[in-house]
């Protein structure tokens, strides 16, 4: 997996949101015997240690980027075993490929592009299987969802937007890559990533409004144009 | 109901609120937003339905996993390390691009190294050959110079099967050295391939020469186009026949040898008889005619006799003297064919006539290939039609099916 990686070049200067639970950052350390080896140190440079031999770096980078990539697997695919082997999975690359790591990226681009293709890959063979070996994609049943996971009533309004939407609704959110970021990731152009972002926020609101509420539909942002608004 | 003018549109505060606009855009429609009360709500819309989206939680990591991966990231610890210090990989770690890159390389440095050694080999091999049977020829020239003249001075008659076999000392009698050896005529017929036709010849005349022989017959021929090509019919004395054979094999490339040796002693051996008693009985003859007297028609039945006696005498000695010239020198079927270097028979093109030699090529070879994809599609269009007609529908349902397993696997 690790020879289909991409070489990354990024240019976005954003700068991680707020901070979302996940959000990887050197605070949020769990305290542990490693847990100062390279705290207050860039993920950069962190993964520029492990590729010159640290083993601690790379359990720095571990510990901080554990649960979102958990998190990134465990929102796209049904089972969370799945998610659990294709988070170790992107972790094995980044074994694999330190070596080959150039910083020409921020690093978490650069993580988030090793589960997105290995996401990617998977998605493709359960396609694949679906078509040709008559294995269904197990729909998400929100019964077997697991008890400790919360949100169901979002989770719902995500699964209703269109894919592409979704997915870069879900990037944005959750792993907070900038527009140019994604656009980069998913191959689009920025403009569409703005746009797309857009209509998917727009529809999320409106999925996520009680269904009797007072409507505030006609102070929906997409029922109204630039320089106008009612 | 009021209509209100805004100069950014929602994706624009939505790019604020997620802080993708430059700076200054960014002050301006954070400037806006403190004024417009629409604006402001729409941004807080927008951080409304983020905060909604923070309440989708994971579950933690499994321990399992963590374990696993810590696990194997200290296996690999030194990894960059071992790469860096020499540029390669040790071969512990080679993955199979790796081996068969390795393999892929070590074929090919085979295979060149095996494309320059061979032909130097070769050459080196050949050149061994022809120095050794130059030396061998030589040595054997000087045994026989010793030896060989010293027994033609008294006896013209040595034959032997053996040119190494020693020769009949001084004082010994040809009759007792034809009968202590056997006569064997011998025949070689040898093909040769040469790379040089005229230093050939001019070494075959040098070798006939050396050895005190001659052509009994000499055809050379020299097609227009074609390699050059002698045939000669040598007779070399016996004793040299090795020594000469091997300066002819050192001429070129042997393509086809054969040696051949065909014993005539007892043959000789009648001859000879025969003559002994024929000479007997002319000379008996001789003495009737001499000593008795009688009629004239004896007399002349006498000498008729002896006239016919004479003349077997004579076929005999000249059958005697063939056989022994065969014993004495070996006949050699020689064929050197010269190796055909092609010949530019005209001078190189020009520059333009190659052009257009080229473009002539190349106008007839597309032509060539269009007339072969319209033959092709002429003789298979109607059976990949139907094939296409059979497995189009089946491969549009697989295709349909595959994108929509590939949709549902972009669902949660």
């Amino acid at each position: 997996m690790q020879d289909a990686l991409p070489a990354l070049v990024l240019n976005s200067e954003a700068l991680p949101r707020h901070a979302m639970d996940e959000t990887p950052t050197s605070q949020s350390n769990p305290a542990g015997p490693r847990a100062s080896v390279g705290a207050d140190v860039s993920d950069e440079l962190l993964m520029l240690a492990f590729s010159k031999g640290s083993s601690d770096a790379f359990t720095e980078l571990f510990a901080r980027y554990k649960q979102p990539i958990f998190g990134f697997f465990r929102r796209r695919v049904p089972e969370p075993t799945q998610a659990e082997e294709l988070t170790q999975e992107t972790f094995f690359a980044l074994l694999r490929a330190a070596t080959r790591y150039e910083p020409r990226a921020l690093f978490r681009t650069y993580l988030y592009a090793i589960g997105f293709k290995i996401l990617r890959a998977q998605r493709r063979k359960a396609a694949f299987r679906a078509t040709f070996f008559g294995q269904r994609n197990s729909v998400p049943d929100p019964a077997r969802q697991d008890a400790t996971e919360s949100g169901l009533w979002v989770r719902r309004a995500v699964e209703k937007l269109e894919p592409m939407d979704r997915e870069i609704l879900l990037l944005r959110e959750f792993e907070q890559l900038s527009y140019a970021e994604i656009a980069d990731l998913l191959q689009l152009p920025l403009n569409t990533v703005r746009s797309r972002l857009f209509r998917a926020r727009t529809a999320l609101r409106t999925l996520l409004e009680p269904p009797f509420a007072p409507s505030t539909k006609d102070a929906a942002p997409n029922t109204v144009q630039k320089g106008e608004r009612a | 109901m009021s209509t209100t003018t805004h100069p950014f549109a929602p994706e624009e505060v939505m790019a604020f609120v997620d802080g993708e606009l430059s700076a200054d855009r960014a002050q301006s429609v954070s400037a806006h937003i403190d004024q417009c009360t629409e604006c402001s709500e729409v941004a807080a819309e927008f951080r409304s339905t983020s905060h909604s989206l923070s309440n989708w939680r994971i579950a933690a990591v499994p321990t399992q996993l963590e374990e696993r991966v810590t696990a194997a990231s200290q296996k690999t610890p030194l990894r960059s390390v071992a790469v860096g210090s020499n540029g390669f990989l040790p071969i512990g770690r080679w993955v199979w691009k790796h081996w068969v890159l390795a393999l892929g390389a070590s074929a090919v440095a085979l295979t060149v190294l095996f494309a320059i050694a061979t032909p130097n080999l070769l050459r080196s091999r050949m050149a061994a050959n022809e120095a050794s049977a130059i030396g061998r020829a030589r040595a054997i020239d000087t045994a026989r110079s010793m030896s060989v003249d010293n027994a033609r001075t008294d006896s013209s008659k040595v034959r032997g099967l053996d040119a190494l076999t020693p020769a009949p000392s001084a004082g010994v009698r040809p009759a007792e050295a034809m009968l202590s050896q056997p006569m064997i005529a011998r025949t070689v017929s040898l093909s040769i391939v040469v790379k040089d036709f005229d230093a050939s010849r001019a070494s075959l005349d040098a070798i006939l020469a050396r050895h005190n022989g001659y052509a009994a017959g000499l055809n050379v021929a020299t097609p227009q186009g074609a390699a050059r090509m002698l045939q000669a019919s040598l007779r070399i004395p016996a004793p040299q026949l090795v020594a000469a054979v091997a300066e002819l094999k050192a001429l070129g490339r042997v393509e086809n040898e054969t040696q051949g040796g065909e014993e005539v002693t007892q043959q000789h051996a009648d001859l000879v008889a025969r003559l002994k008693n024929s000479r007997e009985t002319e000379q008996r003859l001789q003495d009737v005619l001499r000593t008795r007297t009688g009629k004239v028609k004896d007399v002349l039945e006498v000498e008729q006799e002896i006239a016919r006696v004479r003349g077997e005498i004579e076929q005999m000695e000249s059958e005697q003297q063939t056989l022994e010239h065969r014993v004495d020198f070996a006949a050699i079927d020689l064929k050197l064919a010269e190796e055909y270097k092609a010949q530019l028979t005209t001078p190189a093109p020009s520059v333009a006539m190659q052009l257009r030699n080229a473009s002539v090529d190349g106008f007839r070879s597309a032509f060539q290939s269009l007339l072969a994809l319209v033959l092709f599609l002429a003789e298979s269009a109607p059976t990949l039609l139907l094939w296409l007609m059979i497995l189009a529908f089946p491969a549009w349902l697989l295709w349909r099916r595959y994108r929509r397993s590939l949709a549902m696997g972009l669902s949660l």
